[in-house]
Parts: structure tokens; sequence; C-alpha cells
């Protein structure tokens, strides 16, 4: 018997590319125009429960610490005074204010630490700005060695509003 | 005469490099791109510091206040008042109570009655407002029944 070899020959199959580019480069001009560049946000949470702005309650365990903020006319910061203590308004004030803040807090065994309470008293007109500096340097620091966040005060709150006199 | 009879060639070029490139920028766009709805106002300059991180958590019941100045573009304010943003309209940040008010009806029929005392009150102030006002919009927002604040800033990176 004879078999019947049939001849198959080799094709080479070639991909259509075109079609494929032309979907690539839509998806990445869609890419590039819905891209937003947005900063990276943090925040700082103040606890401040209704009825306790105000008011001293004498059931508090410890004062809190009075963290007093002077501004000039124009709402830069004049003065920052802590416990009655000034600090100066230089780019290391706050530096200051912060060790300041770790000396009272003392070392981490201390079980006092959680109880640990700071008013901000600002001046009604002072730029935000200082007021979220203020914040920054009693909640803690961040430690060069490790970068990590090293807390010291976890309650923060703002003393009542000080408007100006008309 | 006798010419010499080329063969047309048709010069097709080497698409591989540029499609690996493509898809590689196609890559990166897809991991940058967030599509998440934020409430952020591009007009509001917020302070920065090294402390500000974002929350391990994502929070879901929150309500973001915009606070910030008519700037021109160059970025001069043109008004020297400070406004709540909510999209196109400006309220003048003392007469918020009564939108407080409305959101604690919103959050109460949302979460159940006292729902409102869980929600955080995000707020976002430009660097320049004064903090009286942000400590009087505080005391509008707890005579609303809101208890629980977040002081938003810019991630300084040193």
């Amino acid at each position: 018997m004879r078999i019947r070899k049939s001849r198959i020959s080799a094709t080479k199959i070639e991909a259509q590319m075109a079609p494929m580019i032309d979907v690539v480069f839509q998806l990445l001009i869609f890419f590039m125009l819905t891209l937003k560049i947005i900063p990276i946000e943090g925040d700082f949470n103040i606890n401040m429960p209704i009825g306790q702005q105000a008011t001293e309650s004498p059931d508090v365990p410890m004062p809190p610490i009075k963290v007093r903020m002077i501004a000039n006319e124009d709402g830069t910061l004049a003065e920052i005074q802590m416990n009655q203590r000034e600090l100066g308004n230089d780019h290391l004030a706050f530096d200051r204010l912060n060790a300041e803040i770790g000396s009272l807090v003392g070392n981490r065994d201390n079980p006092f630490v959680k109880e640990i309470e700071v008013e901000i008293d600002a001046d009604y007109n002072l730029h935000y700005r200082y007021s979220i500096a203020a914040v920054s340097a009693c909640t803690g620091y961040v430690s060069p060695q490790t970068g990590q966040v090293i807390r010291y005060v976890e309650k923060v709150k703002f003393a009542p509003p000080r408007r100006p006199e008309e | 005469m006798r010419y010499k009879q080329h063969e047309s060639t048709v010069i097709e070029p080497d698409m591989t490099p540029m499609i690996d490139i493509v898809f590689q920028l196609i890559a990166f766009f897809m991991m940058v791109t967030s599509f998440e709805q934020t409430q952020a106002d591009e007009r509001v300059k917020l302070p920065s510091d090294q402390l500000a991180r974002p929350p391990v958590v994502a929070r879901d019941k929150v309500l973001v206040i915009n606070i910030g100045f008519n700037r021109d573009k160059k970025g001069e304010k043109t008004d020297p008042d400070p406004y709540i943003f909510e999209g196109d309209t400006k309220i003048p940040i003392l007469e918020y109570g009564k939108r407080l008010r409305e959101e604690k009806r919103v959050a109460e029929a949302l979460y159940g009655p006292g729902g409102h005392k869980d929600m955080i009150m995000e707020i976002r102030a430009d660097s320049e407002t004064p903090t009286g006002l942000i400590q009087d919009l505080i005391k509008l927002c707890q005579e609303s029944g809101f208890e629980k604040f977040s002081l938003r800033a810019k991630q300084l990176i040193r």
C-alpha cells in the first residue's frame, strides 16, 4: 500500500500589532489624563468633648500644660510661652517647646503619661500653621535614627477663643 | 543597457522595545492613579508638618470641612476673610452652624440616634486662617453635638 504523504508547508503567522498598539496608546493617554498628583495628607486628632472646653474640672488629676501663643497684628508668631515660661518666636521656638514637653512627660514608664493634657491658648488672629506646629510639638517627634514617631502627649485641646475686643 | 532588478523591500521596524516601554508606562500610571473620591479642595493651602501621618485605618464617618481664601492665579488673597468651601458655595465660618445642624440630622437618620457623636470632623484649613476662627468652628460643631476632630496637614518629608 502506498502511503500518500501530504506536504504541509510551515507558515509563520504574524500577529497584527497595529490594533493592540492603538488600544495600548488609548489606555496610556487615559491614565495620563486622569492622573492627579495629591500630596500625602496626615492629621492630628483632638478630642474636645462638649462642656470641657471652657471649664477646668476639679476632678482632673493633673492640670493641663498651658501653651500660650501670642500673635503680631499680621498674624505671625510673636511669642510662645509654656506654663508662663517664654520660649521665643524664632524657628527653634517649637523645638524648644518640644524639648520642654519631652522633659515634662519624662520617661515612658511614668504612669501619668496618658493623663497629661496640653491646652493650646492662641491669640485669635494667629495663623493656623503656628497652631498646627504647636500641636505637633506637643504630640511628639520623629526619631532621626529610626524615622519612627515618638509620642509625648495624646490629649491636646484648645482653650476658648480669645475674641478681639471691639 | 541592463538594469539590475531590485526586490521591493518593506522595512518593518522592530516594535518590541516600544511595546515594552508603553506597557511599563501603563503599569506605572495604573499604580499611581487613585480613583478614590476625595473631598479635598485644591484651593486650601494646608500647613505642612513632619508628624502629620495618614490614619492607619480608613475612617468611614467623616465630615470634611474645607476652609480657605479666595485667591487669584498667582495665589494672592483677593478677600481677607476665609470661607468654608462646599463645591462652588462659599459659607462664612461663623454662619456654618445651620449646615452643621443639618449634618447632625442626616447622621442621625443614617446611623441612628446619637450616631453623630462618632463622626469625625476633618478640618482642612488654610495655613493663614486665624486660629480663633478654627476655635469658633470647633465650638459650633460642639454646639451641634460633634465631639471628635481631626486637623489635616500635609506630610512634610525631610
